[in-house]
């Protein structure tokens, strides 16, 4: 009996008009999401090759490696961040390498082109929860008290099935009809990304099929909620009202609501304070320096051809010493600030957890490495970058690149060819995604979530269904 | 006859079971809405003010005035409550210097990523997505549900003519979705009385322009769900559709205009344009130097082979005139330098230009696109936010950068270090002597915003698309309900 109610729901639902609307429709979304994916992706990915050699060019030609300025580093893109991207259109991609001291990447792609900001891009985790979401109370919202309203509940109750079973059957069904054709825009779209050639590893393809999948769970979530609220309402017209009711707040309430409740109960000090505090202790410890400085005198027995290196030696000392205490200093500030954030953001998203779309949405671009953390883990390999970088400009020069003195001598009598600098020997910056299991910790507890809400709202339908008055 | 009918549809919509639900989402969603607004920008004005008293401090504690700069911060205006457009997205801040050319950076979003994953809700966003959802759930079933239910055959047995029927319906709809959704809307302009919000005449006349905008949008969707309901037979069906043009009006096409514009213009990064300009100036660095060494050995050329005496005195007269004529052809070369990097910004300008018209035209086959615009620009929060500011900020830092110069001569001091380097003494280093850094007279930067004229007159053909969209919609309705055929059986 369980098999026929699930292929009569199958049956129903496929050969409705419904059905063919919203399945061309949520099909052509989907194709066209991983298109424009693909499009972005390489579209970014030409034009951060095409800035980063620029970059290198300008080097080219200098003869001493001691004239390197500007040299920047860029935030590439990644396959899967473009099919759900986060927060990665608002962090910043161009941080420019010093040698020593804080990287702040600028050039976010929402900040430069607000043009996109103003409607933002189609992305996986906005089609599955926004457009599938709503797909999925579509087709559920009447699946019992629809059928009550049109008579055929009493029919199919009068046979021998009991109703547990009957309510399992149409979960199977209903979800079967929908999530199976839905496979196939997706596998399209994977096929796409392949015709495309957009470079996806293993590890990228592991990231997709969690991200499927979380979109399956999610999915799941409303086709069983919808089958609750229709067993525990009388009428279709209702169910549909306080399903589009739960939606709204889902989707676009209750996380807003979160992290805006969360920025007002935990403080967190503004970026301006802290440039603020960091540029005036920076002066501060330039009037420190100032005696020492005017106090500088070469050791009286220096020849007069040492003095110059002396002088230099003697610069970069304290250059060091500043350095070393802004660092200290800055540092401070900056964990104090990003602790404070960390607090945020976990109260922030712990409230926003209560709507299954705020799960989905952490729990994807956790899984595509394009959730909060992204900047910090850009600034951290910018960082770990910088200190190659400084090892490798203090073994050409013999200084280090962080100094905010520079005394080049050159003489007109040099007039020997020089050797142009090789740029190929400088280290590549690569950005390497953290791995999967590096966010681990929560995107299992985020798969548990959805998962929970699933069982709950299916349990709930059970047990609606088994009360429910089907005259 | 025509009240009745429209008394009977205001009835009909007021007692409905669906109605109190959807008027208090409604009415809790557009109060939170301007309350956090309100509450966002009283903190972000207290990071503005904050911002700037620790700038000023920061100046006056600098190290003298070579190597003075400033930041400006972008001031918060109350029209962001209701309307956030780009303004968390674009920059807050742009540092003013005569080393660098000003540039909008840290947007909000990239410093609070917490309000990036799931960013704001205004009450542009409620209006958009939340009450335009509602016209459509109250008007989808107008007619062929009137059909369904039987009394559409009924009414249309009395004497009254068809036309007067759906324009009836039209006007009792309207007046029962509108009439209730200005309580909260009013109530929520109140509590910007009640939290003293600093708005202008200005800003109120702003503010009526936004709810004429709202209203307009609303309108629109009453009137397309009344279209689609007349041009089906059934409620379930136009439901369906309703729903699924929805979806499209409001998250599709406006996205896809974007997107499409973004594939069809090509426009390049800020740092392709960066890094093109780095190259460019250094290519020119290296024909200047390699210009300068040819004309060092040309001007030395006639004094090989004087006596020593002979050529230092010669070389001494030209000095001034060699030192005249490379320091012209350095500025030349910084001339041409900055002519390059002008004219790469706004090429780029331009294409973002072009490419800023085709998304909004593509876009604008949705009218709530045309919303989105209209409100942007009343609320001047719009796309040209960027380039206004950058623009005056650019102006801006030249009168910043003439009063450092001017204060830098009277002061008499360079405010860098001077190195002198003697075979007697050795090296000597000067840092000049300590000083608190007297401000008077600094030019301040105000905020430029564009007038209320301007503002109204680009947000025309946004108003103008919302309203062709809704008189097509009334009347294809209209004219569909002539020929409907009202009988109960299909």
């Amino acid at each position: 009996m369980f098999k026929l109610i699930v292929e009569k729901e199958l049956r129903e639902i496929i050969g409705s008009m419904k059905f063919a609307v919203t399945f061309g429709i949520s099909s052509l979304l989907l194709v066209l999401t991983f298109y424009v994916g693909a499009r972005n992706y390489q579209v970014s990915a030409e034009q951060n090759e095409t800035a980063r050699r620029e970059n290198l060019r300008k080097l080219e030609g200098l003869t001493d490696w001691g004239e390197v300025q500007n040299f920047r580093v860029y935030l590439p893109p990644q396959p899967v961040s473009s099919l759900v991207m986060g927060i990665s259109n608002d962090i910043g991609r161009t941080s420019d390498i010093r040698g020593a001291g804080e990287i702040n990447a600028r050039d976010s792609k929402y900040g430069e082109d607000p043009v996109y900001a103003v409607f933002r891009f189609l992305d996986l985790d906005f089609i599955f929860q926004i457009v599938l979401s709503l797909f999925a109370i579509l087709f559920a919202y009447d699946a019992v008290n629809g059928e009550k309203e049109r008579g055929t509940l009493r029919l199919t109750l009068a046979n021998a099935v009991p109703r547990s079973t009957y309510i399992a059957g149409k979960i199977a069904g209903s979800f079967l009809a929908l999530a199976v054709p839905l496979l196939v825009p997706i596998l399209l779209g994977a096929l796409l990304l392949l015709a495309m050639g957009i470079p996806m590893a293993g590890s990228d393809w592991t990231r997709f099929a969690l991200i499927v999948a979380a979109g399956y769970l999610y999915f799941g979530v409303f086709l069983s909620l919808s089958l609750f609220v229709s067993s525990a309402t009388e009428k279709s017209s209702t169910s549909f009202l306080v399903l589009l009711v739960v939606w709204i707040f889902s989707v676009m309430i209750i996380p807003r609501t979160a992290v805006l409740l969360a920025g007002r109960a935990v403080d967190v000090p503004t970026v301006d304070q802290l440039v603020s505090q960091k540029s005036r202790y920076s002066a501060s410890l330039w009037q420190e320096q100032r005696k020492t400085m005017a106090d500088w005198r070469a050791p009286s027995d220096t020849p007069m051809d040492k003095v110059f290196p002396e002088f230099e030696k003697f610069m970069a000392g304290i250059d060091a010493e500043r350095t070393e205490k802004m660092n200290a200093y800055g540092q401070r500030l900056n964990e104090e600030r990003s602790n404070a954030q960390a607090v945020q953001e976990r109260f922030a998203f712990g409230l926003a957890r209560v709507s299954p779309s705020a799960v989905f949405s952490l729990l994807t671009t956790s899984v595509a490495a394009t959730g909060v953390h992204l900047k910090d883990e850009y600034k951290l390999q910018a960082l770990q970058y910088q200190k190659q970088y400084a090892e490798f400009f203090k073994g050409k020069t013999g200084r280090n690149p962080s100094g905010s003195f520079m005394f080049r001598m050159t003489t007109d009598d040099d007039q020997k060819e020089k050797k142009k600098i090789n740029t190929a020997e400088m280290p590549a910056f690569a950005f390497v995604q953290p791995p999967i299991a590096a966010a681990l910790g929560p995107v299992i507890m985020d798969f548990g979530i959805l998962a929970l809400f699933n069982i709950v709202f299916f349990a709930g339908a059970f047990v609606a269904f088994l009360r429910f008055d089907a005259r | 006859m025509f009240t009745t009918i429209v008394l009977k549809e205001l009835k009909s919509i007021l007692v409905s079971p669906k109605f109190p639900v959807t008027f208090a989402v409604a009415s809790v969603l557009v109060l939170l809405s301007v309350f956090m607004g309100i509450r966002e920008y009283r903190a972000s004005l207290d990071q503005y003010q904050a911002a700037n008293a620790l700038v000023k401090q920061e100046m006056r504690e600098a190290r003298g005035w070579m190597s003075l700069s400033n930041r400006v911060y972008r001031e918060p205006d109350p029209m962001q409550i209701f309307v956030s457009g780009v303004h968390n997205d674009v920059g807050r801040l742009s540092g003013i210097s005569t080393w660098e050319p000003v540039k909008l950076s840290a947007s909000a979003y990239s410093d609070d990523l917490i309000y990036a994953l799931f960013r704001f809700i205004d009450f542009t966003f409620i209006v958009q997505v939340v009450l335009t959802l509602f016209a459509i759930l109250f008007t989808y079933d107008s007619i062929n549900g009137e059909r369904e239910s039987g009394t559409l055959q009924l009414m249309l047995s009395n004497p009254v003519p068809r036309a007067r029927v759906i324009t009836a319906k039209f006007v009792g709809a309207w007046l029962g979705l509108v009439v209730p959704i200005m309580i909260p809307v009013l109530l929520g302009l109140s509590l910007l009385l009640v939290y003293k919000v600093p708005m202008t005449a200005e800003h109120w006349v702003r503010l009526g322009f936004l709810a004429g905008a709202s209203l307009l949008l609303f309108t629109f969707f009453i009137a397309f769900g009344m279209l689609v309901s007349s041009v089906t037979r059934r409620s379930n069906i136009s439901f369906l559709i309703c729903l699924v043009s929805w979806v499209a009006l409001v998250l599709i096409v406006p996205r896809a205009g974007m997107m499409m514009a973004g594939q069809i213009v090509k426009v390049p990064t800020d740092a392709e344009i960066d890094s093109q300009q780095d190259s460019f100036s250094k290519d020119r660095w290296n024909a200047h130097f390699e210009a300068l060494s040819e004309k060092w050995s040309t001007r030395m050329e006639p004094l090989e082979g004087l006596p020593d005496a002979e050529r230092t005195a010669k070389r001494e007269e030209m000095e001034w005139a060699w030192a005249e004529e490379d320091k012209n052809d350095r500025d030349s070369m910084h001339a041409v330098i900055d002519g390059n990097a002008r004219k790469l910004r706004e090429d780029l300008r331009n294409r973002k230009g072009e490419r800023e018209r085709l998304a909004f035209t593509l876009s604008r086959f949705s009218p709530v696109s045309a919303f989105q615009l209209a409100a942007m620009n009343l609320a001047g929060t719009d796309i040209g936010l960027k380039t206004r500011y950058e623009d005056a900020l650019e102006a801006y830092r030249a009168s910043f950068n003439q009063y450092k110069t001017q204060k830098q001569k009277e002061s008499g001091s360079s405010g860098g270090i001077s190195i002198q380097v003697d075979s007697e003494k050795g090296v000597k280093i000067d840092v000049g002597r300590e000083m608190a850094l007297d401000l008077d007279g600094m030019p301040e930067f105000t905020t430029t915003r564009p007038s209320l004229s301007e503002s109204v007159s680009a947000t025309g053909v946004d108003f103008g698309l919302m309203a062709l969209f809704s008189i097509i919609s009334f009347a294809g309705a209209f004219a569909m309900f002539l020929r409907y055929d009202p009988r109960y059986a299909n």
